[in-house]
């Protein structure tokens, strides 16, 4: 299979991939093993901050190289944005920044799924 | 392929296919200019002819005598895909008055398993045996899905994927008790691997394939024995080459090639063999070291050049992209679309979706050096430490360092 540069980038170099520790993270994690994409993202989010902003995000993935390579670029660029459910783009505009076939979409939900989880907050809150 | 800075990746693909053997290209090349034997081997009113001619009686003496066969047993074609075809679909077409049943196993070569679906749409029944866990046929349960209307029992000597090899002999006995029913054997991946007696073995019928082998693409056979009477149906007419089998003029330069490879491939089989199972063995081992790693079929009964493994952990695209550059292999999955598909033989054995598409099968070969396996081994295990991490698996054993390795045919799983 052919994947852009940018996909290759990310799945060769995943400078986000890991864990993070300490009171402030919160973690969410989507999919499985089983059906072919699992992802868990870390959120570390200033809680002195009213703008709920994201110091750092970690992920750690089981996937093909598009999904590897997207969670990455998530975790990245979700530094120093506001912690929404939101992803810091659309899962149709990472398909087109990442070229992923379309039978791949709903790896990219996954992803979706796992920082939604990450960042929602939890019930009572 | 040797050396320290490596330019190309290491070639592990030799079950795929093989690089020709220089010998082979400059025996066919002498086949394809003014000055050679060009000429159209069916011509025999004159000399050019002839000599065309000659070399291919020649070459289809090299391939008769390397798979055991009569030279009037061996049918030349574009290769195994095509013998598979006319096997298949040839012998159901001839023997319809007969039965329209056949017996095969579902872990046979997708050109053998096609043209079995074909018939079914035709109205024939065909029995699609499921192998053990090894991916062995019990040859009895060959003989419990023969019927009397069965007229073709097919399966394969190697598989191409897991390199297992059946108990073709075995089969040909029972089936031989029975006169209604020919065996065809497709043996695409034997040559230069396994011996070969089609007479001696009392086979019917038997694909070959030149590119495996170390002869060009383009060219194979069906042996067809005359001995035993086995008629067929072409799946072509005009021309009349071949005993009418296989119409066309003959590719002499592609004849010629497989019959010199041939020659050399049973020539050098035995000390082949035992080079090449010290290499498996020293590939195994590295990989095993990894933790995690899952031999795919009967080691015991398998040929020496194919190594299947799954590796536990690691999502199978991921691992094919991260290794691709650094050695060739084949996965496991089949790249039919976006979302790859598990392989159909593996999971025949019984292993699950995620082990299926998370294989790898390396083939060695004739140019397949000790560098090349490490290389691979080396190319697999940052891989797989890689990935492993990225999705927060605890790592396997070190593959560094020196530790006991459990050989091929002493593991159990």
């Amino acid at each position: 299979m052919h994947y852009n540069n940018l996909t290759q980038r990310h799945f060769e170099h995943p400078h986000c991939a890991g864990e993070l520790s300490g009171a402030a993270v919160r973690r969410g994690a989507a999919g499985s093993p089983a059906q072919g994409a699992w992802v868990q993202f870390d959120v570390d989010i200033d809680p002195r901050d009213p703008g709920r902003k994201v110091r750092a995000a970690r992920f750690l993935a089981f996937g093909c190289p598009h999904v590897i390579a997207a969670a990455d670029w998530v975790a990245q660029a979700a530094a120093g944005r506001e912690a929404t459910p939101s992803l810091p783009e659309s899962v149709q505009s990472l398909r087109e920044r990442f070229d992923v076939p379309i039978e791949k979409t709903g790896r990219l939900l996954v992803i979706e799924d796992a920082w939604i989880a990450a960042v929602s907050p939890p019930c009572g809150d | 392929m040797t050396g320290a800075v490596r330019s190309a990746p290491a070639y592990l693909d030799h079950a795929a296919t093989t690089p020709v053997d220089p010998r082979v290209a400059a025996r066919m090349a002498e086949c394809l200019t003014q000055e050679g034997a060009f000429g159209n081997p069916g011509s025999a009113s004159h000399a050019y002819g002839d000599t065309a001619g000659a070399l291919v009686e020649a070459a289809r003496a090299q391939v008769a005598a390397a798979v055991g066969a009569e030279c009037g047993d061996v049918v030349f074609t574009s290769g195994a895909t095509e013998a598979n075809n006319l096997a298949v679909l040839g012998v159901a077409q001839y023997y319809r008055v007969l039965g329209r049943h056949l017996v095969t196993v579902r872990t046979e070569h997708k050109s053998l398993l096609d043209p079995c679906r074909e018939l079914e749409r035709r109205g024939w029944r065909v029995t699609y045996l499921v192998p053990d866990r090894g991916g062995r046929v019990d040859p009895d349960e060959v003989a419990a899905a023969l019927r009397p209307d069965t007229v073709l029992v097919s399966v394969m000597h190697v598989n191409n994927e897991i390199g297992v090899i059946q108990d073709v002999e075995a089969i040909a006995k029972l089936c031989a008790a029975r006169p209604h029913v020919r065996l065809h054997v497709d043996a695409a991946q034997s040559v230069g691997k396994q011996p070969l007696d089609f007479s001696g073995a009392g086979f019917d019928l038997m694909s070959l394939s030149a590119h495996k082998a170390y002869g060009p693409k383009g060219v194979g056979a069906l042996v067809v024995s005359r001995r035993r009477g086995v008629q067929l149906q072409p799946l072509m007419w005009g021309g009349g080459q071949e005993g009418g089998l296989r119409p066309g003029t003959l590719a002499t330069h592609q004849v010629v090639g497989m019959g010199e490879a041939f020659a050399l491939a049973s020539a050098t089989l035995s000390q082949e063999v035992e080079r090449i199972a010290r290499l498996r063995e020293r590939l195994w081992c590295g990989l095993e070291a990894l933790g995690g790693v899952l031999h795919n079929g009967d080691a015991a009964h398998s040929v020496a050049h194919i190594l299947n493994v799954s590796i536990e952990d690691v999502e199978g695209e991921s691992l094919l992209a991260d290794v691709g550059s650094s050695i060739a292999v084949s996965a496991g999955s089949a790249c039919n679309s976006a979302l790859r598909e598990p392989s159909y033989v593996l999971r025949a054995l019984g292993r699950d979706q995620r082990l299926a598409e998370s294989s790898l099968r390396f083939s060695l070969g004739r140019y397949s050096t000790e560098a090349d396996v490490d290389a691979a081994v080396a190319a697999v295990a940052r891989a797989v430490t890689r990935l492993r991490r990225i999705a927060g698996r605890p790592p396997g054993p070190s593959p560094a360092g020196p530790r006991q390795c459990r050989s091929l045919g002493e593991r159990t799983d």
